[in-house]
């Protein structure tokens, strides 16, 4: 997995050696005499180190931002201070981190992150008992169906996300072309989040309800030494489409190679994806755009329309090509809480729970960050929340469904 | 083995250890993050020492001890989920889970050694992690229990989760102390040192190599099983990645491998380490915890490659054996003592071998091969170099399974058996090139050799210092053996072989490499292993000192037996003499016999 950023700061940090470690902590630590704590917790070293970085630069670009147009108004234009914990490479890590920002920081009023939903999961137990509010973009059922008070999804959960990405993208089709799909062949790894989504194709009655035959269904274990008897099998039965649920990009990068090479890839076999390493620069870098032009694939959040202005913003702050889910949701989660804190009036993580518990958002920053409006149900979950589709066109993945927030015109690709 | 004092110094040592924990948790910690990383610390601890029973004590190294701590994992998660079983109930049952696993994995891995069987141990977490995600078991949670939290093990304070971690920890010291202290840990030690050597005396090495692996197991899996209800998220990478079984590795090598308190101080000093260090500098400059925690353990394992624990006593007790002997033995190395044993019948067949070949390859190491010695004798095995003696010893007491024939001792068929059960029959035997364990003291080496017949720890103890008073080492009895000298370790190898009371002895060249007055003291002893009615069959070189020696030759080539007879008969045979010197020797000796 790509985390170049993490191995340069590694570099830099043995170049400077230990000495100047004290000094970048004070830096960060500065507390300000009128501020109030947040926190995120996200895996910034590890294996999912890219991912906790885009949250974490989502994040801070959000405080920044709210800080300097005046922090928080109803407290008196309190400023916003974040504290971020390294939620590491695993589970145990992550506990450790929540627990550790907790003990250190009793006065934190919210918080968000995790990123990995078993990550989230562990991280939740300790914060739910702290009744600290605590947000994530996590998209495992699991963590809003423990009857927790103060855990707040802002991600569609992914058995939501199963159920809606192939109704969606047969209306993507059929609005493209004028013919519904009645064929597709499913691809997927066996890990956690792809076997949940085609958990509920299989044995949840997905494919049926919507009329699809899976001539191909194929899992494999990760990671993938050959695609090729999994494609083989694809260009046997020619399928309408392919869904393809890799979580590891290696496997991503075999798969579409192979559908090159066998003539089903650039639109030849549309492609459909789940989530949002889908949309990663990264995949650009490794795959190129011409084996990625046309793939679609649903995911929690995207880019949307009117947020230019902040996509043009994240682009020159961090030298990133495009915004994605994870800086989204990270300085959407921050939005919230900020929201929250205006709304309670006090820096208080109750009267913060409580005022996340009442939003009903439409418009304002918070809204501006996802799709749909603001406002979680008992569980913790976002309702009236529409699935979004994002196609890559030229080398960029642009939001095209749903059409009221999307930013290009989606195509099928056609044979 | 240490002595009863010792013992009981360390049952309060443990005792100390547990009051200072309580002291640590109750008064001086406040926050609920340091209890947590110190039930993490307790927990790692149990996983360290669970893996230190068999791999510290027997050398058999685990890559693999992920694989009971998932189990054990997987058993609570499961349980709480499925069957609504609390971890009070499940817990002690993931020591079942994780003997059993441990039986399964062991049946097969244990015909492997060395590097082997770590590469093969490795597979198993590996592959049992893949099969959890085929089950559909990628994240499991355990339920949060409101209405009765404590029948769920699930508490409030975190004070509550260091106590029974601490409970688990204390339990494992125990367990591993009494491992160390009786037979089970010995007979590990042995296999550790010299597994041939130790199958040699008698020990069933399979079983105890197969009972430290389940108990392992079972001490394993229990931890497991706590750090579910502990972290509450299980995965299967996380209890059965590579980083659990590394961490049970790390800490038991970092603080001291096979000993008691180096996986502790492992724990102690690592688990906080890399948690002070994500804590540090995490956040600041992400990665760099593993790189210094890296070097932390490099650091410390170049200078103490054994593991702090041994560095440390090494620093202060010189860890040297005891310089006098024990004052109630006093030395009489001539005065050789009476075995006591029941009168022999001589002149009946102790063993009796028919048609024994087998080969290695193309090699025909051992042809037809048929042999009687009747109780009583003597025996001498000569033949040059490569004419299968040694292997014809392997064969009788096991080690090798011949190809063809049968072996007869005492009247019953010992063909196949292996050679702890060939020694319990009564067949002692010593190796051409001495095998002792070499970090043993002599004492030990030769209780070793005492298990099979004794029935408590002490009568062994009494027994291998009677068999060390006949063969002249009582005075060397505290040494360890690996300083000795070749006598002393030729004397101290058979004194091993003495110990159960054998019927017969088999002596490999046993005076290889001795000098002529060195040889006068053994020889003395072997004969008078003849005088106390054991019938001894002896390889040797030395022609001169072994007709000296036996009643009755038997001459080895090219794994025929050429000749046998008496002495003074056999050497003037040509056969023999071609054998060892040659067609022109052969003739030239033949010419004035006519």
């Amino acid at each position: 997995m790509q985390n170049s950023p993490t191995r340069r700061s590694v570099t830099a940090g043995l170049a400077l050696g230990a000495v100047s470690l004290p000094a970048l902590r004070v830096g960060t630590a500065s507390a300000q005499a009128k501020s109030v704590k947040i926190a995120m917790i996200a895996p910034l070293s590890g294996p999912w180190a890219r991912q906790g970085q885009l949250l974490r630069q989502g994040a801070d670009m959000a405080v920044e931002e709210f800080n300097s147009q005046g922090g928080i108004k109803s407290l008196g234009g309190a400023k916003l201070e974040i504290i971020y914990a390294d939620a590491g490479d695993n589970t145990e890590k992550a506990k450790n981190a929540a627990q550790r920002l907790l003990s250190d920081h009793p006065d934190l009023v919210g918080g968000s992150g995790a990123w990995l939903s078993s990550f989230t999961l562990a991280v939740t137990e300790v914060t739910e008992r702290a009744q600290l509010p605590w947000l994530t973009l996590s998209y495992s059922d699991a963590i809003t169906n423990r009857g927790f008070k103060f855990v707040f999804q802002t991600s569609p959960t992914a058995e939501w996300q199963a159920a809606e990405t192939l109704p969606t993208a047969l209306k993507l089709a059929e609005h493209a072309t004028g013919k519904r799909p009645k064929t597709i062949g499913v691809i997927q790894d066996n890990t956690a989040s792809p076997v949940s989504f085609g958990k509920h194709l299989r044995e949840g009655g997905g494919l049926e309800k919507v009329g699809l035959k899976a001539t191909v269904d194929q899992i494999f274990t990760p990671p993938l030494s050959d695609a090729t008897p999994l494609v083989d099998k694809l260009r046997s039965a020619k399928p309408d489409f392919l869904l393809l649920l890799t979580s590891a990009m290696p496997d991503c990068k075999l798969v579409l190679e192979k559908l090159d090479e066998f003539k089903l890839a650039k639109g030849k076999m549309p492609l459909v994806g789940n989530g949002a390493p889908f949309g990663s620069p990264e995949l650009l870098n490794t795959i190129g755009p011409e084996l990625l032009e046309g793939m679609l694939f649903s995911v929690a959040n995207w880019p949307l329309k009117g947020q230019e202005e902040f996509i043009e913003r994240f682009k020159k702050r961090t030298g990133e090509p495009f915004a994605t889910q994870d800086a989204l949701c990270g300085y959407g989660d921050v939005a919230i809480l900020k929201e929250a804190l205006e709304a309670a009036g006090a820096a208080d993580k109750l009267k913060v729970a409580e005022a996340i518990r009442q939003m009903n958002l439409t418009t304002g920053p918070a809204a501006q960050f996802f799709p749909g409006p603001i406002k979680f149900d008992e569980k913790g979950r976002r309702q009236d929340v529409p699935m979004i589709f994002a196609q890559w066109q030229k080398g960029v993945p642009l939001t095209v469904f749903p059409e009221d927030r999307a930013l290009a015109k989606p195509f099928w690709p056609s044979v | 083995m240490r002595t009863r004092a010792e013992a009981n110094r360390q049952r309060w040592a443990i005792l100390g250890v547990a009051a200072a924990v309580l002291v640590l948790s109750f008064v001086l910690l406040k926050s609920a993050y340091y209890q947590l990383v110190l039930t993490q610390v307790l927990l790692w601890a149990v996983l360290s020492l669970a893996w230190n029973i068999l791999c510290g004590y027997s050398g058999y190294f685990s890559f693999g001890h992920a694989g009971f701590w998932g189990l054990g994992a997987y058993t609570v998660a499961l349980g709480m989920m499925y069957f609504d079983l609390s971890p009070w109930i499940s817990i002690p049952f993931c020591a079942l889970v994780g003997a059993a696993a441990g039986a399964i994995i062991g049946y097969p891995t244990f015909r492997l050694r060395g590097h082997y069987f770590a590469l093969a141990m490795l597979a198993y977490p590996l592959a049992t992690l893949y099969v959890f995600q085929w089950l559909g078991y990628q994240e499991l949670t355990l339920p949060m229990k409101r209405e009765a939290p404590l029948l769920y093990m699930q508490f409030e304070d975190p004070r509550g989760y260091v106590v029974l971690a601490l409970g688990l920890l204390v339990v494992a010291l125990l367990i591993s102390l009494k491992v160390e202290n009786s037979r089970f840990g010995m007979s590990l030690m042995a296999i550790k040192q010299n597994e041939p050597a130790a199958e040699a005396a008698g020990i069933n090495t399979w079983r105890w190599k197969m009972l430290a692996l389940m108990l392992s197991g079972a001490l394993a899996a229990v931890a497991g099983g706590l750090y579910a209800v502990i972290l509450l998220v299980v995965t299967p990478e996380t209890v059965f990645g590579m980083l659990v079984s590394a961490q049970a590795l790390i800490l038991a090598l970092f603080g001291g491998v096979g000993s008691l308190w180096g996986p502790v101080i492992g724990a102690v000093v690592l688990v906080p380490l890399a948690e002070g260090l994500n804590a540090e500098l995490g956040d600041v400059l992400p990665g760099i915890q593993g790189v210094v925690y890296g070097v932390a353990i490099i650091a410390i394992i170049l200078l103490a490659p054994e593991g702090v624990y041994w560095r440390v006593l090494d620093r202060f007790s010189k860890r040297a054996p005891a310089a006098e002997p024990p004052s109630q033995m006093p030395a009489r190395a001539t005065n050789i003592a009476p075995l006591p044993r029941a009168p022999v019948s001589t002149g009946a067949d102790l063993l009796v071998l028919r048609d024994i070949g087998i080969s290695f390859g193309g090699l025909r190491a051992l042809d037809g091969i048929d042999l009687t010695l009747p109780e009583g004798g003597l025996y001498g095995i000569i033949g040059p170099n490569g004419a299968g003696k040694t292997t014809l010893f392997n064969v009788i007491n096991g080690f090798l399974a011949s190809d063809s024939g049968a072996i007869t001792f005492a009247g019953e068929a010992i063909t196949g058996l292996r050679p702890n059960q060939v020694c319990r029959r009564g067949v002692g035997r010593t190796f051409q090139v001495v095998r002792a364990f070499p970090r043993m003291s002599v004492l030990e080496n030769v209780i070793v050799g005492a298990f099979i017949r004794a029935p408590t720890d002490a009568v062994a103890r009494d027994m291998a210092l009677a068999a060390l008073d006949r063969v002249g080492l009582a005075d060397q009895a505290e040494k360890i053996a690996g300083g000795l000298t070749t006598r002393e370790l030729r004397l101290m190898e058979l004194a091993r072989a003495l110990v159960p009371h054998p019927r017969l002895m088999l002596l490999d060249e046993t005076l290889a490499g001795l000098g002529h007055d060195d040889l006068g003291g053994i020889l003395g002893v072997i004969r008078q292993l003849r005088a106390d009615g054991i019938t001894v069959l002896i390889i040797e070189h030395t022609m001169h000192a072994m007709v000296q020696l036996v009643d009755h030759f038997t001459v080895l080539d090219h794994g025929r037996l050429i000749a046998t007879g008496r002495p003074q008969d056999v050497v003037r045979d040509s056969r023999v003499i071609e054998a060892y010197l040659g067609k022109k020797w052969s003739d030239r000796v033949a010419v004035p016999a006519k």
